[in-house]
């Protein structure tokens, strides 16, 4: 697992919960709140990251990055702490 | 020995707001605004706090007692982040606007949205106690927000937009006992959960702060661990078998359904479709009157309870409840109960449903007057006269019931009046 690898991941569960996405090229500059996702949907994107990884932590661990390139760090640092 | 509600009543306000009209208002952004689920809120006046509420729910439980039922309240719990005074607890001026038994105890519960569940435990827990053999409690949930959010701070989320279409006020009044007519609670059916997070609060008077992204992840993440706990204690107990009905805090009903999305993904391993088709069956009977109300904080998880009893069907047997209640900060618990047909018919008397249509429109010219206008009960008003605000909301009002509303304050002493 790489950092490209989850941006992919979450992409994917994005588009998942926003169809309008599903062309959308991400990059670690993109944030979910400008593409259109809600707090719902952040929450509903993040539930389904997390099952992709088979990562069992807290929700609340992964409140704080920016954009999807800092939340790729975050949860690339909780797989390897896991 | 048998524990729970034996009578429940919601006061949802005297002015309400559409919030569609709301977010065009606010130039939100409306293209999915239909997913949150949220409809209608309720809007407190200047000459409404947290304490008129409570009364105004009350009463209504309390008028249907004989004189010697009324005699055995003899304890009375507010719940509420909405207190007007940090050492007098609003249960005095409760207690007194109703004329209970002096021999009662008074104090106020404090857990964000989670107090109204924390009063409630603790009254079933009195009652099970047996200290008082037959004694009664009356818990009031109340709360009101007068919405000016804390500006400045570069925590301050982004996305604080939901919080002024979803925040409401109103309040619940509960009578618990040993005959338990309308919710007969499973007694030790309790999973609670609870740690520090600072996601939502009030750090400063007649204000919230908060993320809201962080809440929506604490609430997840209480949600699943207080279920967890639950089903460690009741053995068997399944998420989607165990309840006929589900009850939730409701910020906003779309949050209830993401997390209903979640749990019964994880607990039940479910479909989408099956996932959809449980939600209307099982959790869209609680939303009734939250999508009416708005958030009203401590009591919200109960007025679920009471539209998911009011409209629910009871008529095959008893039907068991699942509650979840979260509070910011944060506490939670899972727990359940049986409401039976019985229970649905004694509530009719208490008209909910009929009394939030009555309550009047607010226009969007009304609603930021009001919003303006709150300042003058700002928290710590040491005197102001409302009395030209009194006359105004007797004359508009509809209701047929009589309703408490403030009159002054003098010398922070606040003085309320009844209507006809």
């Amino acid at each position: 697992m790489n950092k490209q690898r989850i941006i992919e991941i979450i992409g994917m569960h994005a588009a998942e919960v926003l169809p309008d996405l599903a062309d959308h090229r991400f990059v670690e500059d993109d944030r979910l709140q400008e593409l259109g996702a809600n707090s719902v949907d952040r929450a509903e994107i993040l539930n389904m990251v997390l099952d992709s990884l088979s990562l069992a932590i807290p929700r609340v661990e992964l409140f704080g990055p920016r954009n999807i390139g800092e939340l790729a760090d975050l949860l690339l640092r909780k797989l390897q702490s896991a | 020995m048998q524990v729970g509600i034996e009578a429940m009543n919601v006061f949802g306000g005297t002015a309400f707001i559409d919030v569609s009209r709301l977010a065009e208002h606010r130039r939100l952004d409306t293209t999915r605004f239909e997913n949150l689920l949220m409809k209608e809120k309720t809007v407190a006046l200047p000459c409404e706090d947290a304490i008129s509420y409570g009364v105004n729910a009350a009463r209504p439980i309390v008028d249907a007692l004989s004189d010697a039922e009324r005699d055995r309240i003899e304890l009375l719990i507010t719940c509420s982040e909405s207190g007007v005074d940090f050492a007098k607890s609003m249960s005095t001026y409760i207690h007194h606007y109703l004329k209970l038994n002096r021999n009662c105890r008074l104090f106020e519960i404090k857990q964000a949205c989670y107090s109204g569940t924390a009063g409630f435990q603790m009254a079933v827990s009195f009652i099970l106690s047996q200290a008082s053999p037959g004694a009664k409690a009356l818990v009031v949930a109340t709360d009101i927000s007068r919405l000016i959010a804390v500006s400045g701070g570069e925590a301050l989320t982004e996305d604080w937009s939901f919080a002024e279409p979803s925040s409401g006020a109103g309040a619940v009044a509960m009578l618990v006992g040993e005959e338990p007519t309308v919710f007969q609670v499973d007694v030790g059916a309790n999973g609670y959960y609870g740690c520090e997070v600072f996601d939502t609060c009030r750090p400063v008077a007649d204000s919230e702060a908060g993320d809201a992204d962080l809440s929506l992840l604490s609430y997840l993440d209480c949600c699943e661990n207080a279920f967890l706990e639950y089903r460690r204690r009741v053995r068997d107990a399944h998420y989607r078998d165990s309840f006929h009905y589900l009850t939730f805090h409701t910020p906003f009903g779309g949050m209830v359904k993401g997390a209903h999305r979640t749990m019964m993904r994880k607990m039940a391993g479910a479909t989408a479709r099956e996932i959809e088709d449980d939600f209307q069956q099982r959790v869209t009977p609680g939303l009734s009157y939250c999508q009416r109300v708005g958030n009203i904080m401590g009591g919200t998880v109960f007025m679920s309870l009471a539209g998911t009893i009011d409209t629910g069907d009871y008529s095959n047997g008893p039907r068991r409840i699942g509650a979840f209640s979260y509070g910011s900060g944060c506490c939670s618990e899972f727990y359940s109960g049986v409401v039976t047909r019985e229970g649905q018919e004694s509530q009719r008397r208490f008209n909910i449903l009929g009394e939030l249509d009555r309550r009047w429109t607010m226009s969007m010219q009304e609603y930021d007057e009001v919003l303006r206008d709150s300042a003058v009960v700002r928290f710590g008003t040491r005197n102001v006269s409302l009395h030209e605000q009194w006359d105004q909301v007797a004359s508009k009002r509809t209701s047929q019931r009589p309703h408490l509303y403030l009159r002054q304050i003098r010398e922070f002493h606040r003085e309320y009046e009844w209507t006809e």
